[in-house]
Formats: structure tokens, sequence, C-alpha cells
């Protein structure tokens, strides 16, 4: 063993770390010879008992007694959280399921309500077409109660025609509706007085809305009682060239 | 029912995962003086290390699940917690209290406390002594104090340091020869503590 080799094990050989007692002695012996080494030895041997007498001195140091009270009493806290281990874990695992659960649902009622409902909540009188046809109504502008017309295999929308009025004799080659109003009760065209000539109604489009049941009162058709205060029901709007409505039916 | 004291750490932690508040209690009372006095050292601050002791279990109690046995002994895992918190908190603190403050507040009753019979002047010496020591240790760079700390004065193997300090070993070596150089420097006084060569420079490395 050189200078170097003791240098490099010299804390080893201080602390008592040297697992092999035959470098230890070898060690010891190199010591013994070179003066350098045996002094050095003997300052690291000095510096270790330095240092055990001041770990020796902070042996009685602990953390004060109210640190253990605190963290026993956050045990006792987090025991009561999180219940018996198992039931615990389990627990946490159906109620982190069912948030999700939770939050999906609520995000596609959300999702609901912002594309069906929020335009059906606000469309009132606006016009919302569920189905549109064109076609040139014949309207009976003196129409004051309905006569509900089975709409069966009749051409177009059962209109019914006052040939008196002017408005009656226009529009004769109405083309048919969908197949789907073939099957629908309407009433007549009520005129709504907006149109005074033939011009308007010569390109009319109808347009299919839903209205608060009270229209029906408005036009004098059901009663009070008929309908639920929030009770919504279909019409076929006329919509005259210039795009205001002239006529309206109502659907079953 | 087996006597918790016989029972190793890893199995009392696995006891107080499972709700056991004794073995929480037995466990924080064989490894609270290490970590505290770890902080104490390392810092000179005893509220630092009361603060530093309190998290550490407390983190042992919400995430004790974080311990991975693989990577080496509970008690080396909770005084690299300790460090952790210890620099997070000395780091928002600015920086380690200079020697006379950790003085003040470093300062136990039993500390060097004379022994039955002892004259009061070897006390004084004694007391004197481990105060230089003290200094000393705290005026050391951070990364050597740590290797002096848990190696010496903790007795901690360089394997358990190289996991606390998550280093190699060689590192912890050579960390722990140059903190020791360091401090045989400043307990002498300033002198170069290495003998003078040229004096024996010729009975030198004859071996």
């Amino acid at each position: 063993m050189n200078c170097k080799d003791f240098g490099n094990m010299i804390h080893e050989l201080v602390s008592g770390r040297v697992a092999d007692k035959t470098t230890q002695l070898e060690a010891l012996e190199h010591a013994g010879h070179c003066l350098w080494c045996a002094r050095r030895l003997d300052e690291e041997n000095k510096l270790t008992e330095r240092l055990q007498a001041f770990a020796g001195s902070l042996q009685r140091q602990r953390a004060p007694l109210r640190i253990e009270a605190e963290l026993l009493q956050a045990f006792r806290e987090r025991k009561l959280e999180e219940g018996t281990p198992l039931f615990g874990a389990a627990w946490r695992r159906f109620w982190r399921g069912a948030a999700w659960g939770l939050a999906i649902a609520a995000m596609a009622a959300t999702a609901w309500i912002m594309i069906i409902e929020w335009p059906r909540f606000h469309r009132g009188t606006s016009v919302v077409p569920s189905h549109v046809s064109t076609s040139r109504p014949q309207v009976s502008p003196n129409a004051s109660r309905a006569n509900v017309n089975p709409g069966s295999g009749e051409t177009g929308a059962t209109l019914k025609s006052d040939a008196k009025t002017p408005a009656a004799h226009i529009g004769n080659s109405q083309r048919p509706l969908p197949d789907e109003s073939r099957s629908e009760a309407t009433t007549d065209f009520i005129s709504l007085g907006t149109c005074d000539d033939s011009q308007c109604m010569e390109e009319a489009t109808l347009v299919r809305v839903a209205l608060p049941a009270e229209a029906l009162l408005a036009f004098g058709l059901g009663t009070d009682n008929e309908y639920a205060p929030d009770a919504m029901i279909q019409a076929d709007v006329a919509l005259g060239s210039n795009g205001v409505p002239f006529a309206i039916r109502f659907v079953n | 029912m087996a006597d918790l004291t016989e029972l190793r750490d890893e199995q009392l932690l696995r006891m107080m995962q499972a709700g056991d508040e004794n073995a929480f209690t037995s466990l924080y009372r064989r490894r609270q003086g290490n970590i505290y006095r770890f902080v104490l050292e390392m810092s000179g601050s005893a509220p630092l290390a009361e603060d530093v002791t309190q998290e550490v279990f407390m983190a042992l109690i919400r995430e004790s699940r974080g311990y991975d046995p693989s990577r080496g002994p509970l008690s080396a895992y909770l005084i690299g917690m300790a460090r952790h918190h210890a620099l997070r908190m000395l780091k928002r603190d600015q920086t380690y209290v200079s020697a006379p403050q950790a003085e003040e507040s470093w300062r136990d009753p039993g500390d060097a406390a004379p022994a039955a019979g002892e004259d009061p002047h070897s006390v004084m010496t004694r007391r004197e002594a481990i105060d230089s020591v003290r200094q000393a240790i705290l005026s050391l760079p951070e990364h050597y104090r740590e290797a002096v700390v848990l190696c010496d004065l903790n007795e901690m193997s360089y394997e358990e340091t190289a996991s606390v300090l998550d280093c190699s070993v060689g590192t912890v070596r050579s960390r722990l020869h140059r903190g020791r150089a360091l401090l045989l420097q400043k307990l002498t006084g300033g002198v170069k503590v290495e003998p003078a060569r040229e004096a024996i420079n010729g009975s030198r490395c004859l071996a």
C-alpha cells in the first residue's frame, strides 16, 4: 500500500468501515512506516472523535411532544376520512366512477338543452319550420271557426275555399304536400288580413311553425281548458312573396 | 401480537397503512429523532427542524404508498424527504441561518450537560469544543455538509447516503473526503491541516 491508497481509504479506516481485515492491517502497517500518513491518520482520528462528541451531544435532541400529538390527530382524521382501508378504497373507486358518470350525464344534458331545447324555447312566434313546402293556398278570409279536415288524399293543403272572395280563386294549381301532411287533420286557412290583393298570394310559401296553444283562442278556436298552459301546437303559415304571413291553418 | 419495537420499519409502515395507530406512533418515535437532528445539524435552526419533522410525517400519513422498498430502507427515504422539505423551506426563507443565529436558536439545556462529578472547567472546555464543531459544520458548503452530517454524524452507509442525496457512492465519498478536509482546516484555526510535506518528504511513501 502506498500513500495514495492510504489516503483513499483513510476515512473508511477511521470510521471502521473497512470490511476486509487484511486491507485494514495493511493500512495500519503503512501508517506505522510512513510519518506523513501516520500524522494524517492521527488528525482524522481526532476529527472523528470531535464529530462523535458533537453527535453524542445531540443524541437527546427530539422534536417536541406537541408534534407527536398533532400528527396523531392528523392520523386519526385521515383514518376517519378513509374509513377502513378496504371499504375506503372501494368506496373511493365507486365515487370516482359515479362522479365521472354524473359529469358525462351533465355534459350530455347541457348539449341537449343547447342544441334542441334552447331554440325551441326561444322560438316563441319565430318560425322554425319542421316542414316547409310551397303551395298556393286558397284562403277563406271569412272563416271564423275551423272545419277540421282529415287531410287524406286531397291535393295540396286541403283548403276550404270561398268562391265569393277574390282570393279564393287564386292558386288553383296547388302542388301536393309531402305524404306525411296528408294524414294530418288541419283547419281551413284563416286570413290574417295582411294581404288585400292577389299579388302576395302568387308565390306563397307554406311554413310549419310551433305556437303556444293560446294562439288557438286568439282565432276563436278551442277552449281555455283544452290545452295545458305551456302546450305548443303546430300550424302552417302562408307567407306571401313579400315574406309577410297572410294566412294560417292549425294542424291536428 | 408482536412487540412493535421489534418490527422493522417497513412492517410498521404496512400496519400504519392498514390504519394501526400504534404502528404509526412506534414508527414516529423510532425515526423522528434522526430526522429532527439531521435538519438541526444541516440548518442550525430548531424551529425549522420541528417544521420539517412534522411535514415529513404528515406526508407519510397522506402518501405512505410513495415509498418504494426496492430503492432503499425507509429510514433513508424519510431522511430524503426531510432533505427535500428542508431545502424547499430554506429556499423560501432565502438561506441557511448563519452560525451565530443558529447558536441562538439551537441551545438545548441538555446539550453537553455535565456528567456526575465532572468539574466545571472540563464541562466548559467540552462545550466550547462542541460549539466549534457545530460552527465549522454549519459553515461548510451545503453538499459537503450533507455528506458529513449523514455519514459521520448519523452513521449512515455510503449507499444509504447516496440514496438520500440521489447521487453515486463515489460522489458521496469524494464529498465526504472534501468536507472532512475543510472541517479539519476550520477546526485547526485556518491552518492547512496537511503536515509540512517538505519536513517529512524523505520518510514518505517508502513502504
